[in-house]
């Protein structure tokens, strides 16, 4: 198996067509991810709509498929406004630290190309053999992670520079979610390089050209911990704790208005394609997928891509319309005494039977074994949650009785 | 190979001039009469307390800081081993279970001593701190269209009273 | 071209640097000093680095920064400073010194050691095939390193005992004193109704 891991349209010399090409490739992402989330939005409130048993958007084009479009319009015509209080570099900053990650995340992911029968993925335009991913660099996915982390900044920022209680908590809650989740995110994606052996997305799509996706070989635990660490990264609900309205009126965007709050949602919504792109790229194969009629077969990939694609994208409404919003301590304790463990238990125990099945060791002693540690690990692990919560528990007794002799 | 970066750089900059754009384009549609009301920070209609809504916050949020950077560089560590850990063998996998014991064992003194704790709280305080004397409906609540309540409207006791009166 | 990236990155780290010095707000530091991380990330990538172009951002501006402002921004420590108390005594004067011996040092090295700047890359850069990079990079920390990565792991551990210990109260006395005259007097209570 060959990994490329660099798009050959750029490896050559680069003249004018070359460039053309490139641009090309940016613009169509650019426009693919801002008309797939208007029609993303329309399709979380229609299904919302549906599962509450509403009609929801119905009036704006058929099916209130324009929705989105207007409601975008109508928000360039809105005072913006800019709180009294507001640091006012920061408050207008901030808008872009948001956006500019959420859009450039989206470059690594690979939406199309055939990577079966020994194909890398490469379709030919005008002559050159380039990649369907805007660019592919040979640390994709730590771009990805990398760019998560400044998108951090962004939230803080808007909540701190409003100069306003809500916005403030919002995003201290916000941003303290988004790295401990961060964390197990990061862990879970460790053990898909376990077996993919590069960092770039083309070549790990191309390392799951024969049925052999990650979601298998990488044992389901570290994909499960990915959906739930990437919803609560993106905020979705059930994690949606940083605008719970209830509390909080809109969170760290409570005092942004217009345009300003439009770039927010799109912000959100896009890194909610990301997110499942990623989850589809590292897990379930990208693009790879039969080819069913061959005069074709460029449509394929990119058909099964987006399908897969939108099964991620219906989890993530189905999710918000199943689930209630959990409580600020159970958010935490399911990302730091849960998922992060047992991501790094998974990755250890996975990485041994790897270096054991090349020394020839028997699976049937590696496993038990590795279990056994791991268990261990976890009573340990229990243990210490006990003391902890029997100690805040003694603090909780004493409140209560000393309420009690008040009344 | 640097040269595979220049489609991240075009995108950069599609997305920041499509951001400025609709900034100017914004400005150029919407209508600017911003007032004193308006710009009062957001306190669902209570007129903001004087005191600098950047209080302090429980040291929790410092600690998950500092706990995640640790978590980050063991996670920065891992990647370099997960690609080439087949080629490291049975010293690489010695190597990174003694490197992850370290830190498991700092999570479990962390877990222990109840640092990442959000559940009930600790502190038993006295019930009536929460009630402010100097905050209260007829000083707080702004009523639109009955008299202009500024950021110091704190002459209304009478009025309060003129709405009892009419209330009862 | 590669002229061009280097220049205007430079340009980027030596202005962010300036920020953080000059901006009286302690979160704008925060957020100029990830400009110049940013700017150093963009370095390496031109040095072929690719993976340390990525974890700088990540660990660096993803993750000590972060902690910076929330430190910031939490612990209240962003109203103006008085610059005219000096919280250690002699603090400033040896700051001066310190810097200028260290530029010193740098610019010595820079002209004297090489027979100055020449500007061309080392030859053998990048280490391998440039996407092969963090293969490598893991081959080398685990076999030739391995003694500096388990010191890491250590001083990782140092660091989380060093913040639990600074950051949460003493566990002896679970009952603060307040609580505790609370606790006394509710047993006082208790003790008289048993009575009666």
């Amino acid at each position: 198996m060959m990994i490329i891991a660099s798009d050959p349209l750029l490896s050559s010399d680069i003249g004018f067509s070359v460039v053309a090409i490139m641009l090309l490739k940016v613009v169509i992402a650019f426009a693919l991810l801002m008309v797939s989330v208007m029609l993303v939005i329309w399709f979380e409130r229609k299904i919302v709509a549906d599962m509450h048993n509403r009609v929801g958007p119905s009036l704006a084009g058929p099916w209130g498929i324009l929705q989105t479009l207007a409601d975008g319009i109508k928000l360039f015509f809105k005072e913006d406004l800019l709180p009294e209080r507001a640091d006012r570099v920061v408050f207008r900053l901030a808008p872009y630290l948001s956006l500019v990650p959420a859009f450039l995340s989206f470059a690594i992911v690979p939406i199309g190309g055939d990577f079966t029968n020994g194909g890398d993925g490469t379709v030919s335009i005008f002559g050159h053999r380039t990649l369907l991913q805007v660019a592919d660099p040979p640390v994709g996915i730590l771009l990805f992670l990398a760019l998560s982390s400044i998108a951090v900044y962004g939230v803080m920022l808007a909540g701190w520079s409003s100069g306003s209680k809500y916005p403030l908590l919002g995003s201290v809650r916000a941003s303290a979610q988004m790295i401990s989740y961060e964390a197990a995110l990061g862990l879970s994606m460790a053990t898909v390089f376990l077996f993919s052996g590069t960092l770039s997305t083309s070549g790990i799509v191309s390392g799951q050209a024969t049925w052999n996706w990650n979601l298998v070989s990488t044992g389901f635990i570290p994909f499960i911990i990915f959906v739930i660490a990437g919803t609560a990264e993106l905020n979705r609900p059930p994690f949606d704790l940083v605008e719970a309205e209830q509390e909080l009126v809109g969170g760290f965007h409570t005092e942004y208005s217009s345009i300003r709050f439009a770039l927010f949602f799109l912000a959100e919504f896009m890194n909610m394609i990301t997110m499942s792109a990623i989850a589809v790229t590292l897990f379930l194969g990208g693009p790879n997928g039969p080819i069913l009629i061959k005069q074709i077969a460029w449509v394929w990939p990119i058909l099964w891509f987006f399908l897969k694609v939108m099964a991620f994208l219906f989890t993530f409404v189905w999710l918000r319309a199943t689930l209630p919003r959990l409580r600020y301590d159970q958010l935490m304790d399911l990302g730091w005494k849960l998922l992060i463990p047992a991501s790094l238990g998974w990755f250890l125990l996975i990485a041994a039977l790897n270096i054991g099945e090349d020394r020839g060791w028997s699976t049937f002693l590696i496993v038990p074994i590795g279990l056994i540690v791991l268990s261990l690990a976890a009573l340990l692990l229990n243990g210490a949650i006990k003391k902890a919560k029997d100690s805040s528990l003694h603090a909780a007794d004493l409140s209560e009785i000393s309420e009690g002799v008040d009344q | 190979m640097t040269s595979q970066y220049l489609p991240v750089i075009a995108l950069l900059v599609l997305a920041v001039l499509f951001a400025a754009i609709s900034f100017v384009v914004s400005r150029l549609l919407a209508p600017r009469s911003p007032n004193d009301r308006k710009q009062a920070p957001y306190e669902c209609g209570i007129i903001p307390a004087e005191e600098d809504p950047n209080e302090r916050f429980p040291v929790r949020f410092y600690l998950v800081a500092m706990i995640f950077i640790v978590f980050d560089i063991e996670i920065i560590f891992f990647y370099p081993w997960a690609l080439s850990h087949r080629s490291l063998g049975l010293f690489g996998l010695v190597a990174v279970v003694i490197f992850a014991l370290a830190v498991f064992e700092s999570f479990i003194y962390l877990i222990g001593k109840g640092a990442l704790e959000w559940g009930p709280n600790k502190q038993v305080k006295p019930k009536d701190s929460v009630v402010s004397l100097t905050r209260n409906t007829s000083n707080t609540i702004r009523r639109v269209g009955v008299r202009k309540v500024g950021q110091e409207g704190r002459d209304l006791p009478n009025q309060s009273v003129e709405n009892k009166e009419v209330s009862s | 071209m590669e002229t061009v990236v280097f220049l205007i990155s430079a340009a980027v780290i030596l202005s962010g640097a300036l920020g953080v010095i000059f901006s009286k707000n302690p979160v704008h530091s925060a957020l100029f000093m990830v400009q110049t991380l940013f700017g150093v990330a963009v370095l390496f990538v031109l040095l072929e680095a690719t993976f340390l172009a990525a974890i700088q951002v990540i660990v660096y501006a993803g993750a000590i920064v972060i902690l910076f402002v929330f430190v910031i921004t939490l612990l209240g420590v962003d109203r103006a400073e008085d610059l005219k108390v000096e919280p250690i005594s002699g603090q400033r004067p040896l700051a001066v010194v310190l810097g200028a011996s260290i530029f010193g040092i740098i610019l010595t090295v820079l002209i004297v050691a090489v027979g100055g700047p020449t500007g061309e890359q080392v030859a053998n850069t990048p280490i391998g095939d440039a996407s092969d990079n963090t293969k490598i990079l893991g081959e080398a920390l685990f076999s030739t390193h391995v003694f500096s990565v388990e010191l890491t792991a250590l001083l990782l551990t140092v660091a989380v005992v060093g913040a639990v210990v600074l950051s949460t109260r003493p566990t002896k006395p679970l009952i603060s004193t307040l609580d505790k005259q609370q606790n006394d007097n509710l047993e006082d209570e208790l003790e008289e109704k048993g009575e009666e």
